[in-house]
């Protein structure tokens, strides 16, 4: 990959544009915040991968749209999102393929876990207006798993450790992470 | 010791009986295999002695070293010995078998191992049961076959050193090589630890020809109908269990 994006927002909304013009990998965490984010592929066969990692408390949204401006681009998302307490969080991801953009990749794979009542909802669009496209998407809203607590807490581990390295690993979702950039979200991780 | 008391055991979403009046006893350094056909309790036998959520004790008691461990979160029973090698291990995306296995030994042990003495004692583990190393680094499970799924089992196993093991179904998903050997690191395991116990729970007896266990029980409609040694496991191959005579199981396995 030739870029590699951080961002992190607190407890503020926010808008995002992106012109991506060569291979790019963006991690957006984000603490208490709305996002608008749009996402144009402008060069042809290039590729995004987007982490967008999201700790809710109160009522926020995350609006996401990648547009496949160019053929053979190739576009990956990937939501998590915790809603901790009774808040409101939705999800519109929105992967847009048009007539002109021939043997794209278009997928999204969303998630949130509700820890206590909080209300979720996931929209995942795809808008595709050709026949050669490989697209793929998932949403998933449930809590915690039972099975893998179980898992965890037979092998000696509390269940507040279990908890935290579930935790740790649904919402920082891919090695390749720098952690030493995103030390503000991990604290937050620990406080849920 | 583990003692298992009259235990009755039922489903606590739908009050589904699987277990009733369960005795047995497992002293220090005996190996047990309970045998029996689908659906008679064995995989809750196991479930149950580690706490799992699902099932709830309706009356009895499950004793390890004279005290009671019903009022026990399964942290706390795997603290104190018990070690339960899952029939399907769990995958769990995002957590890594170094971090996982790490996290857990701190809890059992009470003390944080440097890194350094921890990944040589694992990798020394992952060569005694031959998995690839760079399975450590792996998230938990994801991806691994049957086989390398059980010997991970294995692996924990050896690590975090329990008295108790119940072995659920380890022999199935595992060809004949691989079974011979998570079957050797379980019986050093047992020459370095003499107290340790087994309960191997299986439907085949070429695991117990590996492990050799001094006592063989049939379950069936929920509690132990015969006890014998080895020669009861062949007879259940040879005439399967529709043939067999049965006894009544308290008398025979407390």
């Amino acid at each position: 990959m030739n870029k590699v994006l951080y961002i992190i927002d607190e407890k503020k909304d926010t808008n995002y544009q992106y012109n991506i013009c060569e291979d790019t990998v963006i991690y957006h965490f984000s603490i208490d915040s709305s996002s608008k984010v749009e996402i144009n592929l402008l060069t042809e066969g290039v590729t995004l991968y987007y982490y967008y990692n999201n700790i809710n408390y109160g009522d926020h949204f995350l609006n996401i749209r990648v547009n496949h401006k160019e053929s053979n681009t190739h576009s990956e998302l990937y939501n998590h999102g915790v809603n901790v307490e009774n808040g409101k969080l939705d999800y519109y991801v929105e992967g847009c393929v048009p007539k002109n953009s021939s043997h794209c990749i278009c997928n999204q794979e969303n998630q949130i876990m509700n820890m206590m009542d909080g209300k979720s909802t996931i929209f995942p669009n795809l808008l595709i207006d050709n026949y050669d496209v490989d697209s793929n998407h998932s949403a998933y809203i449930g809590k915690l798993s039972e099975e893998k607590l179980f898992y965890m807490m037979s092998r000696g581990l509390t269940e507040e450790e279990a908890n935290h390295l579930l935790l740790n690993g649904f919402l920082i979702n891919s090695d390749s992470i720098d952690l030493s950039k995103i030390k503000k979200f991990i604290k937050e991780i620990k406080k849920i | 010791m583990l003692q298992i008391k009259k235990m009755s055991c039922s489903t606590k979403e739908d009050d589904l009986s699987i277990l009733d009046n369960f005795s047995l006893t497992i002293k220090e350094g005996e190996t047990h295999a309970i045998m029996g056909p689908n659906g008679t309790g064995k995989s809750t036998l196991a479930k149950a002695i580690m706490g799992h959520y699902q099932y709830k004790i309706t009356s009895g008691d499950i004793l390890l070293d004279g005290e009671s461990i019903l009022h026990l979160t399964t942290d706390e029973r795997a603290k104190k010995g018990l070690f339960l090698c899952m029939q399907d291990p769990t995958v769990i995306d995002g957590v890594s078998n170094s971090e996982f296995l790490r996290t857990a030994k701190t809890s059992i042990t009470g003390e944080k191992e440097n890194l350094y003495s921890f990944i040589k004692n694992i990798e020394k583990a992952m060569d005694d049961v031959s998995l690839d190393h760079n399975m450590l680094h792996r998230s938990l499970n994801k991806g691994f076959s049957g086989g390398e799924k059980k010997k991970n089992e294995i692996l924990q196993m050896k690590m975090l050193k329990p008295s108790i093991i119940i072995l659920d179904e380890l022999d199935s998903g595992l060809d004949v090589d691989s079974l011979r050997i998570v079957c050797e690191n379980i019986e050093k395991y047992k020459e370095e630890n003499p107290k340790a116990s087994l309960l191997i729970i299986t439907h085949y007896p070429r695991i117990l020809q590996y492990l050799k266990p001094e006592y063989v029980h049939i379950l069936k409609d929920g509690c132990i109908q015969k006890t014998g040694g080895m020669e009861l496991a062949l007879e259940i191959e040879k005439n399967g269990y529709s043939s067999m005579n049965t006894i009544s199981g308290d008398e025979s396995n407390e």
